[in-house]
This record gives C-alpha cells, sequence and structure tokens, in this order.
C-alpha cells in the first residue's frame, strides 16, 4: 500500500506563513480554559506503522516518503506549518500530541526546550551522527545535539535581479545608500528579529543584542528606510524579482537558490557585515506517540545519500559532511548554498531573548509596520 | 387448555406530562445550543478572562488582574493600527456598496427574469477559488510592469504605483467580498415592489429622486446586512493587508495574529484586541438589529 | 377646499374641453395585443369608468393615461396636449394603485406629502395641504402611522389623499374598492362619489365590477378583449346594450341565440334557435338601438330579455305573444326579491325575477307561463 500522504511537493516558501490559519489561535485559546495555560499535552495511540511528522512546507516530498515506506514499511504522514510560532502554539496547545517528529530552527528548539517540550535524544538509537560537520557537532543551540538533529541550514541575506540593479549589493548599507533608487522596489522579510537584525549588522551591533538603546538606533534607522520598503514580506517577492517589478528583497538562502535555479539572473548575497545563520533541526516531542518509528525516521535523514538527494531536490544546505562529500562539484561550490567560513565569521546564530527585549520587539515592529 | 393472554399494559396516558411540553423544543435546540455554547459562547468568556492578565502566556496561571491590556491597545501605535483598520473596512464597504447595488438591481429588476440565477452564479463564481490565490492574481495585475499598467500602456496611459498601498488592500478585499453584498443586495432587491416606483413616478419624482427615496430605503435592511457582513470581514481578513498592503499594512486582525502566533506571544493583549473587535462588531449588529429592520417600526 | 390643477388651455388658446383623449391607441406586449384601437374622450369633472372582465386591457388603458405604459399606436391626450412623450413624473395626473402602493418605510403624514415635497414647497404649506387633505379622508388621527399599522380601508384612504393632495386634473382609480369588504366597499363608494361631487375632479376608475361602476360613474366604457365595445350613461349600458358580451356581462339576462325571420318598421320577428318565436318591438327606448347595423330578414341576432322584465304565471295569460309554457325548476329568496329558474318545454332555462317576499310558495315541478312585453326585449345583432 502507497504511503498516505499529505505532504505538498516542494516550491512553497520555508517560512510561508500565511497557511496558518486563525483556527490555531482560537484552538489555542479554547484548549486553555483551565485555569493555568498549562502545557497540555494529548497523548495519543497510534499504529506503530505510522508516523505523524510535523514539518515546513517544502520540507519533505513522496520519494523521501516512498522511500522510506519500502526501507522501513512506516508509513509517514505529514503535516505542515507555516512559522515557528505556529507550531509552538499547536504544541502548547496540546493540539500536537499526534506528531512523533517536529521541525523546530534553532532559536524555537532552545525554547521548546526550556519549556520542557522536548526530549533528549538518546545518542544510542542514533547511527551516523559522527558524519556531521565538526561546527554541527555541538551548535550554540544545542550542546551536542542533545535534543536535536541539525537538518539543513543558511543564512540571511539579499537576493537581487542582475538585469535590473547594478552594482551587485555586498552589505546591509546598500540598501540605505541607494534608497532613492530601491524606493518601492525592495522588500524585507516579514520577521521582525531578522529585519531589526539587518539593521542592528549594519550599525554595527549583534543581532541578539538584549540593549534598549541598540534596539531604539536600529529602529531609527529602519524608520528612515521605511519610505522606500515596498513590504514586509517573506514569500511574495519570489514572482516579483523574477518580472523585475522588485529590484532587491530581503530573503533566505534556500529560497534565493530555488528562485536562482529558473532564472540566471538572479544572485544571491550574504551581506558583509553578517546575518543571521539559521538551523532547521529535528526534534522528538515529550508526548510522541511513536518513539521508534521517529528514531527510523532520524536516522533516514542522517544517511549521507538521502541527505545528499533532499539537499539537492529541496535545495537547502546540509548539515552532514558524508553528505557534501556526495553532492556534485556545482552543487558543493554554490556559495549561496555553502558560504566560505570567511563569509560566515560575522553572521551570527539567532537565540532566545528575554520576555522583555521581545516586548520591545514586539511594539517597535507594531510602529514600523503601521507608521 | 386455552391459555389467556395477561391483559395489554395499558397505554400511557394519552395527556401530555408537564416536562414534555419543554422536551420537544429542548430536543431540538439542544445540539446547536451546545455547539454554540462550547464554539462560541465559552472561547469568548476565555478571551475575556485572558484579556484581563497582562504579559500572560502559555503556562501562565490565568489570574485576572485587570485592564492594562485594554490600556495598550489605546496607546498611540495601536490607535493607528484600529483606525487604519476601520477605516479600510469602511472603505471596502462603500466600495462593495457602490460596486454590488447597481449590478443587485440590475440582476433583480431589469435583467430577464429566465437569466437570473445563471448571472448570480456567475458572482459566486470566484469564491470558489482559494482567496489566496485571488490576492495572488492581484498582485499579478497591480505590480509595476503587471497586466494593469501594460494596459494602461498601451494607451498611452502613465503608469500606477498601486501595489502595496492602501488602494490595492482595499481592491483586494473589495473583491473578495463583492458577491456577498451582491448576494444579499440582491435577495433584497427582489423583493421590492416594483409598484411602489410606478407610485413614486406617478407622484412626481423623476428616476433618481425614485431611487433615493424609494428604492434605497426599501432595500435598507439589505443595504445594513449586506453592509455588516462586508465590514466584519475586512476588519477579520489579513491576507489582502499583508499581501497588497506593503510595508505600512498592520492592521487589527495581523496585530492579533502576532500576539498569538508571533514571538512575544502575548496572549493577553491579543485577548484584549480581539474583545475589543469582538464588542465594536456586537455594537455595530445591535444598532442595526435596533434601527436597520423596517419590521422593528411597523408592527 | 382643494383645488384641481388650473386647466390647460390648447395652442389656439382655448380652453381644452377634455381632460383625458385617446385616439386609437394599441399596446403590444411580446406580440400579444392587449389594447386594440381604443378611442374615446373625457370630460372635464366627468366620472369615467372602464368595466370590464379581468384581461381586457381596462387596466393597460388606465396605464396608458397614466404614463407607466406607452402606446404603440394612436395618441395619449391630457388636457388637449400629446402626452406620448411625457413621463409619469411629469404627469398632471394621480393614480390610486389596486394595492395602493404606499411607501411602508414613511409614516401616513410623509406618504401624503411626498409629491408635494418633491414640488419644492414650502414646509409650512405642504403641512397645511396635508393636514387638509387627512381631514377630507378623516384620517387626522393617524397621521403618524405606518402603512402596516393601518387597516385595508385605512390604507386606501391614505392612497387616495397621497393622490389627491397634488390637486390633479386627473384622478386615476385602479380598482380602488376591490381589496375591501363589502360593507366598507358600500362606505367608500358613498366617499368616493361626494369626494368627486365636492372637488370637480376628473375621475378615471378601472373596475370589473358592474355594480360599482353603474352606481358612481357619468359614463362607463365597456371593455372586452382589448376594444371598447360600449360607452355610455350607466341607463344606457344597462338599458339599452349594444352588443350581447355587455348585455350579458351588465346584470343579468336571458339570452337566446336566433335570426331574424320578419323585420317591419316598428317590430320584429326572430326564431331563436330553439324553435321559440320572439316578438321584439323597435322604438325609441328599447328594441334595437340607433347606430347598430340595420335588422333585416335573415340576420343573425341575441335576444336579450333581463328577468325583472319577465312576468310568471300560474294559467295561460291572455296573450300569447311572448309567452311560453314551462316548469318550475328552482326558487332562491334573495330578500327584495325571488329568483325563478323556469325550464321551458324545449329545454331552454330562464331566469325570472319577481319582487315578493317569498311568502307566496310555488311548489317546484309546478308547470307554470311565462310572458313579456315586445317592448321589453332587446335584439342584439351578431
Amino acid at each position: 500500500m502507497p504511503p498516505i500522504r499529505r505532504s505538498r511537493p516542494g516550491g512553497l516558501s520555508r517560512r510561508q506563513f500565511l497557511n496558518a490559519s486563525l483556527g490555531a489561535a482560537s484552538g489555542a485559546a479554547l484548549s486553555s480554559c483551565g485555569w493555568t495555560l498549562a502545557n497540555v499535552q494529548t497523548t495519543v495511540r497510534t499504529d506503530p506503522g505510522v508516523l505523524y511528522i510535523y514539518t515546513w512546507a517544502g520540507y519533505t516530498d513522496d520519494e523521501l516518503i516512498d522511500n522510506f515506506y519500502k526501507e522501513t514499511g512506516v508509513r509517514v504522514i505529514a503535516d505542515v506549518f507555516s512559522s515557528n510560532e505556529e507550531m509552538l502554539a499547536k504544541l502548547q496547545a496540546g493540539a500536537g500530541g499526534a506528531y512523533s517528529v517536529i521541525y523546530p530552527s534553532d532559536y524555537m528548539l532552545q525554547k521548546m526546550v526550556g519549556l520542557g517540550l522536548v526530549q533528549e535524544l538518546d545518542r544510542a538509537r542514533l547511527i551516523g551522527l559522527d558524519l556531521l560537520f565538526d561546527k554541527f557537532a555541538s551548535p550554540i543551540y544545542d550542546p551536542d545535539n542533545i535534543h536535536s538533529l541539525p537538518l539543513s541550514w543558511g543564512t540571511t541575506g539579499l537576493v537581487y535581479n542582475t538585469t535590473v540593479l547594478e552594482p551587485a549589493p555586498e552589505d546591509w548599507d546598500y540598501l540605505w545608500n541607494n534608497r532613492s533608487d530601491l524606493t518601492r522596489r525592495m522588500t524585507l522579510l516579514s520577521d521582525t528579529r531578522e529585519v531589526m537584525g539587518a539593521s542592528l549588522k549594519s550599525l554595527g551591533y549583534s543581532y541578539n543584542t538584549t540593549n534598549p538603546d541598540e534596539i531604539e538606533q536600529a529602529y531609527e534607522k529602519l524608520l528612515d528606510l521605511k519610505p522606500s520598503i515596498a513590504a514586509f514580506d517573506t514569500d511574495s517577492w519570489r514572482s516579483q524579482i523574477l518580472t523585475g517589478d522588485l529590484k532587491v528583497a530581503m530573503c533566505y538562502s534556500a529560497d534565493a537558490n530555488e528562485i536562482a535555479k529558473q532564472d540566471a539572473n538572479i544572485a544571491y548575497t550574504l551581506p558583509s557585515s553578517g546575518s543571521s545563520i539559521w538551523t532547521d533541526t529535528l526534534a522528538i516531542p515529550n508526548t510522541a506517540p511513536n518513539p521508534d518509528a521517529a528514531y527510523a525516521w532520524l536516522n533516514y535523514m542522517l544517511q549521507p545519500e538521502v541527505a545528499a538527494r533532499i539537499c539537492q531536490r529541496l535545495s537547502f544546505a546540509t548539515p552532514n559532511q558524508a553528505a557534501f562529500e556526495l553532492l556534485p562539484p556545482d552543487v558543493q561550490e554554490n556559495v549561496s548554498l555553502f558560504p566560505p567560513e570567511s563569509a560566515l565569521d560575522k553572521s551570527e546564530n539567532l537565540t532566545p531573548i528575554p520576555t522583555d527585549v521581545e516586548e520591545l520587539y514586539d511594539r517597535l515592529w507594531t510602529k514600523l509596520t503601521s507608521v | 387448555m386455552a391459555v389467556s393472554s395477561p391483559p395489554p399494559t395499558s397505554p400511557s396516558s394519552s395527556e401530555p406530562r408537564p416536562q414534555a411540553r419543554w422536551l420537544g423544543p429542548l430536543a431540538l435546540l439542544a445540539p446547536s445550543g451546545l455547539w454554540l455554547l462550547l464554539l462560541l459562547v465559552l472561547p469568548t468568556l476565555v478571551i475575556f478572562q485572558l484579556s484581563l492578565v497582562p504579559n500572560i502566556r502559555p503556562g501562565d496561571v490565568v489570574n485576572p488582574s485587570g485592564l492594562d491590556n485594554y490600556w495598550l491597545a489605546f496607546n498611540s501605535t495601536n490607535l493607528t493600527v484600529i483606525v487604519r483598520s476601520l477605516s479600510l473596512a469602511l472603505g471596502t464597504t462603500a466600495v462593495c456598496l457602490l460596486l454590488g447595488f447597481p449590478v443587485a438591481y440590475w440582476i433583480a429588476i431589469l435583467a430577464p427574469r429566465s437569466r437570473r440565477n445563471l448571472l448570480l452564479l456567475g458572482f459566486i463564481l470566484p469564491l470558489w477559488t482559494s482567496s489566496l490565490l485571488r490576492t495572488y492574481a492581484w498582485i499579478t495585475i497591480l505590480r509595476p510592469t503587471g497586466v494593469l499598467n501594460t494596459f494602461l500602456g498601451t494607451f498611452g496611459l502613465p503608469p500606477l504605483e498601486l501595489l502595496n498601498t492602501s488602494a490595492a488592500v482595499t481592491i483586494g478585499m473589495s473583491y473578495s467580498f463583492l458577491p456577498y453584498m451582491v448576494l444579499i443586495l440582491y435577495s433584497s432587491l427582489e423583493k421590492l415592489d416594483t409598484q411602489l416606483l410606478e407610485a413614486s413616478a406617478d407622484l412626481g419624482a423623476p428616476p433618481l429622486q425614485t431611487f433615493l427615496k424609494i428604492t434605497v430605503p426599501q432595500a435598507l435592511p439589505g443595504i445594513a446586512a449586506g453592509s455588516l457582513l462586508v465590514f466584519i470581514s475586512s476588519l477579520g481578513d489579513f491576507i489582502d493587508p499583508e499581501l497588497l498592503g506593503g510595508a505600512s499594512s498592520m492592521t487589527a486582525a495581523r496585530l492579533i495574529y502576532n500576539q498569538f502566533l508571533g514571538q512575544t506571544q502575548n496572549w493577553g493583549f491579543g485577548s484584549a484586541l480581539s474583545t475589543i473587535l469582538i464588542l465594536a462588531v456586537s455594537i455595530a449588529i445591535a444598532l442595526l438589529l435596533k434601527y436597520g429592520d423596517r419590521d422593528a417600526y411597523r408592527s | 377646499m382643494l383645488q384641481t390643477a388650473s386647466p390647460n388651455t390648447d395652442l389656439a388658446g382655448r380652453e381644452a374641453e377634455f381632460d383625458v383623449e385617446l385616439r386609437k391607441v394599441f399596446k403590444v406586449f411580446n406580440g400579444e395585443t392587449a389594447v386594440r384601437g381604443v378611442e374615446f374622450n373625457i370630460r372635464r369633472g366627468e366620472f369615467f369608468s372602464i368595466l370590464g372582465p379581468s384581461g381586457c386591457g381596462k387596466t393597460t388603458t388606465l396605464r396608458l393615461i397614466g404614463g407607466f405604459e406607452m402606446p404603440s399606436a394612436g395618441e395619449v391626450l391630457i388636457r388637449g396636449q400629446s402626452v406620448n412623450q411625457v413621463p409619469a413624473y411629469r404627469r398632471p395626473v394621480n393614480t390610486v394603485f389596486q394595492s395602493y402602493a404606499l411607501f411602508d418605510h414613511m409614516n401616513v403624514r410623509d406618504n401624503v406629502g411626498f409629491g408635494l415635497r418633491l414640488k419644492k414647497m414650502a414646509k409650512a404649506e405642504i403641512q397645511h395641504s396635508v393636514d387638509e387633505v387627512l381631514e377630507l379622508v378623516k384620517l387626522e388621527s393617524l397621521a403618524t402611522r405606518f402603512p402596516k399599522q393601518l387597516s385595508g380601508g385605512q390604507r386606501q384612504r391614505v392612497a387616495l389623499a397621497r393622490a389627491l393632495v397634488n390637486r390633479p386634473a386627473v384622478l386615476l382609480l385602479d380598482e380602488p374598492l376591490g381589496a375591501l369588504d363589502l360593507k366598507l366597499r358600500k362606505q367608500m363608494q358613498y366617499e368616493l362619489t361626494s369626494l368627486h361631487q365636492d372637488l370637480g375632479m376628473t375621475f378615471v376608475m378601472v373596475t370589473h365590477d358592474q355594480e360599482e361602476a353603474l352606481s358612481l360613474s357619468d359614463r362607463i366604457a365597456v371593455m372586452n378583449d382589448g376594444r371598447i365595445e360600449q360607452i355610455g350613461s350607466p341607463q344606457e349600458i344597462y338599458d339599452a346594450p349594444k352588443t350581447p358580451f355587455i348585455a350579458d356581462f351588465i346584470g343579468d339576462t336571458n339570452l337566446f341565440e336566433g335570426h331574424v325571420e320578419e323585420a317591419d318598421e316598428s317590430s320584429l320577428l326572430v326564431r331563436s334557435q330553439a324553435g321559440l318565436d320572439l316578438a321584439i318591438e323597435r322604438g325609441e327606448s328599447g328594441a334595437d338601438v340607433a347606430d347598430a347595423p340595420r335588422l333585416d330578414r335573415g340576420s343573425a341576432v341575441a335576444v336579450s330579455i333581463r328577468p325583472e322584465k319577465i312576468d310568471l304565471h300560474l294559467y295561460p295569460p291572455e296573450t300569447s305573444v311572448n309567452t311560453f309554457e314551462g316548469r318550475l325548476i328552482q326558487a332562491m329568496y334573495l330578500g327584495t326579491h325571488v329568483q325563478f329558474t323556469v325550464e321551458l318545454s324545449n329545454g331552454a332555462t330562464l331566469t325570472v325575477r319577481q319582487p315578493g317576499s317569498g311568502s307566496e310558495r310555488i311548489a317546484l315541478g309546478t308547470a307554470v307561463f311565462v310572458s313579456w312585453s315586445p317592448s321589453s326585449a332587446l335584439a342584439l345583432s351578431r
């Protein structure tokens, strides 16, 4: 019997948030009618032959799921989320009881570890941990990979259409310096931390600063740029950069890479003053009903051949050195996928920030997008 | 020997017992009542309770302690957002009314009776596609080198910079909600007694006066209901503002979304904003029921 | 007191004699002809009725005057001026609609003042006129009510007041009393008559109720199948119908189909299809009508005898002219008179109406004789 698929084939943005329904929000509110907004987790008894995973749109495809079924006899059913926060809300609302594998990003994994939502991995059951690049052997967000397995990584930068933009941008400052040319022809991500981070970096501060003065400065600087910004947009820049309606867009490297496959005039720059490095991980929730199948899936994703295939097919960088070595040279040399270490020096992983700083961010973001 | 069967048990008294009187209505109303209670009343109460807890986050104890979240909702930034949402919704309602009324009037009164259903169907057809898809279509139309500007260019007209403006949001939302307006106005105009229009003309009213003094007032319940539906839908829409509205597109719906599914997860503030919107919409509906319904003062 | 609009004068400066004139008017809807060459003139101040069965085109004719329909051919004149190109809202006429067509989003006062407000009349003046007309129709106390709060008769009065307040040259009434119960209808008939007398306004009423037309009108136009069959005073229409249709439609009558057997200057002998010989006296008041086609030997005719003109006898009467033997098969007591049905020996039935209290009972099945004077019968050309 063929596997049942609920994932959509690749092509959707990694962080396409608009799929998110307000239903998730109202569901979350409803389930919290106890006197605590507790992490009520429902345990769901499932067939050991079925594995529910909760993942990004575009992170699985039929081939991946079919081959796993052939290998293990376990049918994978993939539900997709469009933002880390949506996934968190669903799990916190107790509606994630069916999932045995989830795909949080680095900072979200940290947050979920703090909230006690994910379990420690049993390293004895994992085969191939030693195949990861050294720098992923003990990432900052999860030392020694105790709770997670890195699946993919990338950077945040600028994508542009070489037919309408000259010279090529090299750093964030390019946006400010050329803003009259770029008026209404540039978009930034619809993501508070990333957009504020870009501004912070251009001022020489850290993406993860908790200094309110620095954050206020970054906000003021963005306010200068604001009249030139067409939109804060994570997804719909894609078609417009191809048509040349947009000259430059802030985006994730994986998305840029995918668009670049369609048009040779599309290029990606990792800004020289640094940006964020993100990692998406695999983790097992505390309530996972089918941990055996979850470990099988993790081991499957660790296989160099599998990792190499999905790196090419779904166009995101792999943290798996053995897999990297299996890639054809043109992919290995694609600097937007695998930038040189020197270029990554000034970039940082996003880390969770204290609640009061989060609130400051939220306030400034609301101001930025409403004035 | 013949065995006599026991006498049949006497049937229950034909007179209905007292509880039978409310048993029927209860059986009929219970399922929907339960549904409403569980899925409407309870969540609303939960939202209201959450709104009274400042800075509440998942995992926190719900301990109502004041109106801080409400004061927060009315600071200048959030007020700007609320006002923008209201004006976008009002603008969309006005556009839908202006575009929808002639169409509904034409279908209900002027078009041949046999074609009406087909015409209505044509109007509802766009509703069968995903709203996200329709919004993306508007991007294709409105972008700087899009369909609209190509069209204008062929006539030597200057291009319009519409994408990423409030106008684009109004266009997108009007397109999304126009069918609802047309349907409701149609059902209202269809019931219009055309003899009233003749009576008006008979008393000396030119067509425009007849339209303003008779047709519009007669269609008022439909106008009110359609406007309310479009207004509420626009107020809750965040796809169109997000995709078409550009950099200054923060709306109340999106702000609420951010409080629940964004990084801060400030559910208390989100609940306060939700409560404010629920109240605003409830008041609008209450006013409509009180003043919008002509039957209210007739009987 | 209300004044009608000042009469227009025609191009020659003459005051037009007629308020409404129809000249060879046709109206065709989707290939169906509703009105076929209707012609009439309505004099100033006249109470004119258009009477006919449903579907005869009478309402269409009224709508042609009101301006809700435009003629397919022919001409409509109001006060001597052609109104073929004039839309309803610019015609000096007002209509009382069959269903009243009151504006239910306005109260009585606003309904009545609607036409005056459109004329941009001063507020105080409107108030005064509305009060005056509401008093006229006895609705002063209900001025602030909404139509839905009124009874049928009250709504009828509002509709009347709303039209009258504009002082139209002509008031058009489309089955104005049709929706009222009998008692109310009688009362409103009386009030319509006195309004007409008091105001001196031209009234044009459409009705299918012959009794209403007879009792209210100065003149009646009887329509059938899109055509006018006869125009005349109620008496003329009743006593001297021009066609068998009218004789049958107005009041009750007994009709005998037949042909003229003998004709001379003063009398006719008609042989009915059933073989009865009917004598008819030609004269000025009865018999055939002056402008009807000449009746000669062999002409196909219908002979009409009103039930009240027939005498009923238990014994053979002295005369044998128009006397027939039959059998009483039904008797109905109708208050002021008794209506008998008599079956003649050839099988035909005849309705006979006799004044009386019904105390003189005649047993059903009794052999009776019927007779009438030759001057009571009418021969109508077929």
